[in-house]
């Protein structure tokens, strides 16, 4: 990880799994049944680990050197592939965030007494009222809902 | 702390009826009432906790 941060990258994600290299599986054959294989996996795969960044083409080969140089003397695989491209696709929670309602009010406070403005802030689950002298803050929470019959 | 009812006007998106409408406010000492004009759908909220600050030299009597 450090050398990937290092050599530049911003970002990357992080699979741990259990593999077989190619010269440990020669000779291998196994009955074709979960429990068989669950039980080759216990018994003769190695723990590996699966880390994957996307990184701008020019820096690829500073960011390989410095993994070489960093996992030396350790068992490892570097798969160069070219991305051709990237969707990402958020969930919007803009209409979720909408409803909060901040509102002002000029009243004596409760607490400190002065003639302050009171900030009145309403989300969908919950409300606040804080005075902006004092600071002292009243919390409310939902309690219902209710539909009038037209 | 005694408070005199607060009514306040909003003018919001419905929740409920999706209508840009003036939505009535009424905040009481232990509640929050707020219903839209338009379609009489209502929230309730209910006094849950309070935060005072600590009693200090900045805060006036």
């Amino acid at each position: 990880m450090n050398a990937l941060v290092d050599a530049g990258i911003t970002g990357f994600y992080v699979l741990e799994y259990k593999g077989m290299s190619p010269q440990d599986w020669k000779g291998f054959a196994i009955k074709e049944d979960p429990k068989s294989a669950i039980s080759l996996i216990r018994d003769y795969a190695t723990d590996a680990m699966l880390i994957c960044s996307v990184v701008e083409e020019e820096r690829t080969d500073e960011i390989v050197e410095s993994v070489m140089k960093a996992l030396e003397g350790e068992k490892y695989t570097i798969l160069e592939v070219p991305i051709r491209r990237i969707i990402v696709n958020y969930k919007s929670e803009v209409q979720e965030r909408a409803e909060t309602w901040l509102m002002e009010k000029k009243v004596p406070c409760f607490y400190c007494g002065e003639n302050a403005v009171q900030r009145i802030r309403i989300d969908m689950n919950k409300a606040k009222i804080w005075c902006t002298n004092c600071g002292a803050a009243r919390y409310y929470l939902i309690k219902g809902v209710e539909k009038e019959e037209n | 702390m005694a408070i005199e009812k607060w009514k306040l006007e909003k003018g919001a998106q419905c929740y409920n009826c999706g209508d840009a409408t003036i939505h009535d406010i009424v905040v009481d000492e232990y509640s929050i009432k707020i219903r839209c004009r338009e379609c009489g759908f209502s929230r309730f909220y209910t006094f849950h906790m309070v935060d005072l600050p600590a009693k200090s030299e900045n805060t006036k009597k």
